[in-house]
């Protein structure tokens, strides 16, 4: 079983998008800011990070930048999630490490389709 | 007006989308467990509206858009509306089948705040703060009224530099015309017009309901400061006097607009709790729908805390309301089959001592004999001057020869008299005619609980709460007024054909209880069935002791037996003073436990270890089963 490490300090976006990957299968794990996300992805093992880039603390483009840095991370994929649907945000995201991009409200077919080719690539 | 930059928008695209956001996760998440075709259909229509809603607010604040005004938010609030509503009644629909499933009406009452925070969000200070410089509400609208233009003009542009949407006109009219179209936050008006003047337009505004609220402040020259004293007891909120004071005009429309928006939260606030109001109104009435306050269950304050406490007793009261509901038509169906075959039986009582047509006291028209005990006999008559079918009972003159009785007894019956409830046979009136003394009161068709027992045996479980339930209220009242009834017994108990129980000889009983007194005297007596020890060894008696008759009845109409039964008064009288009754449980196994051990209550001996109450039992019987 997969397993997934969010990192959303939403709470209803939590609570809905863990519930639903849950239901799917997934094993999924909880981090409520970007210190939290950098700090627990490290520290355990994890199949892929979803990271939300609006966060408290230091935000998703930073958590993703440090995960990059980091040798244990380097490599782990993560998908960008944001609800700003600029035209800039994906490029942003893919420059500061993300594998891949995803807008909300999330299509959650769309997601796992998203989630589905990282982790058999992988 | 300063427009808010790219960044600003995008962060208040971020706010608005968020609950819409919510509301499609938690609703598609709904719609893959959901089997019932009617709560999928509203589920999409509740994605439709959330869908609706992010086009909305796309368009409004799109990703390319560099700024956003105050009007342009105004009326995207106005048009999230309708997704909002669509998105509420599908979800009230949800709830209203969620039934048990906690985690569905969870999720439901999530998408319901979600969908509050949609139209909330783009007037709250946080949207609002992206679209305000940052000393003045710039959404505010303000509506300057000055009859000279260089006054007016003025001040309106300086109120436009300050960031507000300003309107000005010329002359009272136009400004109540404005005013009543509606959308003005703040009116700035001038006291010395030609036509009506500033006193008077603030008199009509502070005088209709719709336009009250709205802060006025009036502009003054220096010598009119006798007016706006008035002007300010009549409801004017500040004043500004001309040549104005930039600093001092900021200051005071800032203040104004700032107890505008408290007051604003106030009033909303206050429409809710009327809302809860109303709620409790709609239980009264048994119109009450679970969820009706979604709209408020949501909130985090204490008006929210109230509104989901009450969401769940006025769900529960109504569930014992069914409850009653349903033991009382048990109840009808038994009296209906009982009546079937009693009828006939109470026709060919012994008439006592009047006939079909004899007249008493001139009034009252003896039709049929329809009773004869121990005190006397009971017929059906008509009160030709009510015109009116009652009950009469004659009092056996032998009770009643001491003059000293006679008063007490008549005592008694002013006491009665006072009884009112639905649970209770009225007495009507005390007389006394040709050597007779008799008693009126309201006629009951019906039949005792006595004749029920005798025609069907014992009783089910929910019938007999359907009765206890009545007994107990009628005794509540009775109790509460100071009156023991001292003779609780299914001879005295009526129903009628609806299942309301009528508890008959409230203020004659202390007559009848006389008995055992009179023994001697030769009279009939009583079957001490139904009395408690303390009546029995002539101690004092209170509430307590109708109680012990009430666990007697509810005894007999669970078992059909009584608790205690001898051979003869006397040694039946031994068993009620030193013998523990056996359960009803092990007499009847349908009885719940917890009715039986609350009749083994009512039967302790000594008055101390019983249900205290006739209230306490009422509330003890609504909550059972």
């Amino acid at each position: 079983m997969a397993s997934i490490l969010l990192v959303e300090d939403n709470e209803m976006n939590r609570d809905m998008l863990s519930r639903r990957l849950t239901r799917r299968g997934f094993e999924v794990a909880i981090a409520t800011d970007g210190r939290q996300g950098v700090d627990m992805a490290r520290a355990g093992h994890y199949d892929l990070v979803l990271m939300d880039m609006s966060l408290p603390e230091i935000d998703g483009w930073e958590a993703t930048r440090q995960l990059r840095a980091a040798p244990e991370t380097q490599d782990l994929p993560i998908i960008a999630l944001t609800a700003h649907a600029m035209s800039g945000d994906r490029d942003k995201a893919l420059e500061a490490g993300c594998n891949d991009y995803d807008t909300k409200p999330v299509d959650l077919d769309r997601l796992l389709g998203k989630i589905a080719a990282l982790l058999g690539g992988a | 007006m300063k427009h808010p930059s790219a960044g600003k928008v995008s962060e208040l695209r971020h706010h608005l989308r968020t609950p819409v956001n919510h509301i499609v996760g938690y609703a598609e998440m709904l719609l893959e467990d959901a089997e019932d075709a009617e709560v999928k259909a509203a589920l999409e229509r509740a994605l439709t509206g959330a869908r609706e809603a992010l086009g909305l607010i796309d368009r409004a604040v799109g990703g390319d858009k560099p700024s956003v005004t105050a009007e342009e938010l105004m009326t995207l609030r106005e048009q999230l509306r309708t997704p909002q509503r669509a998105v509420v009644e599908a979800m009230h629909l949800v709830l209203d089948r969620a039934g048990t499933d906690t985690q569905v009406a969870s999720d439901a009452h999530r998408i319901l705040s979600a969908a509050a925070r949609l139209v909330e969000q783009s007037t709250e200070p946080t949207v609002a703060a992206t679209v305000k410089r940052p000393m003045a509400g710039t959404s505010a609208r303000i509506l300057v009224v000055d009859d000279v233009e260089d006054n007016r003009e003025v001040l309106r542009r300086r109120l436009e530099r300050e960031g507000y949407a300003a309107t000005a006109v010329v002359d009272g009219e136009a400004a109540l015309a404005a005013v009543a179209s509606g959308g003005y936050d703040l009116v700035l008006l001038d006291v010395l017009m030609p036509g009506l003047d500033g006193p008077a337009v603030l008199e009509r505004l502070k005088a209709d309901r719709d336009t009250r609220h709205i802060p006025v402040i009036m502009i003054s020259a220096m010598n009119d400061l006798q007016v706006v004293v008035h002007c300010i007891e009549a409801g004017a909120a500040d004043y500004l006097t001309k040549p104005f004071d930039p600093v001092l005009l900021r200051a005071r429309v800032g203040a104004c607009l700032e107890q505008k928006r408290l007051r604003d939260q106030e009033r909303e606030y206050l429409a809710q709790v009327n809302f809860v109001i109303e709620a409790a109104s709609a239980v009264e009435g048994g119109t009450y729908k679970a969820g009706a306050l979604d709209a408020i269950t949501g909130r985090g304050d204490a008006l929210g805390k109230l509104a989901r406490v009450f969401d769940t007793m006025a769900t529960q009261v109504r569930a014992r309301e069914d409850r009653l509901r349903s033991r009382v038509r048990d109840l009808q169906s038994e009296i209906a089959v009982a009546r079937r075959s009693t009828q006939s039986q109470t026709l060919i009582l012994d008439g006592g001592n009047l006939v079909s047509g004899d007249h008493l006291a001139g009034r009252y028209e003896i039709i049929e004999a329809i009773g004869r005990g121990g005190m006397g006999a009971v017929y059906r008559a008509r009160d030709t001057e009510l015109e009116e079918i009652v009950a009469i009972k004659t009092v056996r003159p032998e009770l009643l020869t001491d003059p000293v009785v006679v008063e007490r007894f008549k005592d008694e019956i002013r006491l009665a008299r006072r009884l009112t409830h639905r649970n209770v046979v009225r007495t009507h009136d005390f007389g006394e005619f040709g050597g007779v003394y008799y008693l009126t009161m309201e006629f009951v068709e019906g039949i005792t609980v006595r004749e029920l027992l005798d025609t069907r045996g014992r009783l089910a479980v929910g019938p007999v709460l359907a009765i206890a339930a009545q007994l107990a209220e009628s005794l509540t009242l009775a109790h509460e007024q100071g009156i023991v009834h001292r003779d609780i017994k299914p001879q005295n108990l009526l129903l009628d054909a609806d299942g309301v129980l009528k508890v008959m000889d409230f203020g004659i009983a202390r007559l009848a209880t006389r008995r055992a007194e009179l023994t001697e005297a030769g009279l009939v007596v009583g079957t001490p069935a139904y009395m408690p020890p303390e009546q029995l060894l002539a101690e004092p008696v209170d509430a307590r002791s109708d109680l012990y008759a009430v666990g007697v009845v509810l005894y007999e109409c669970l078992t059909g037996i009584l608790p205690f039964e001898a051979d003869s008064p006397i040694s039946l009288i031994a068993r009620v003073l030193n013998d523990a009754p056996r359960p009803p449980i092990e007499l009847n196994d349908e009885v719940p436990a917890p009715l039986s051990e609350v009749i083994l209550r009512l039967l302790a001996k000594k008055p101390a270890d019983r249900v205290q109450t006739a209230a306490e039992l009422a509330r003890i019987v609504q909550s059972a089963g």
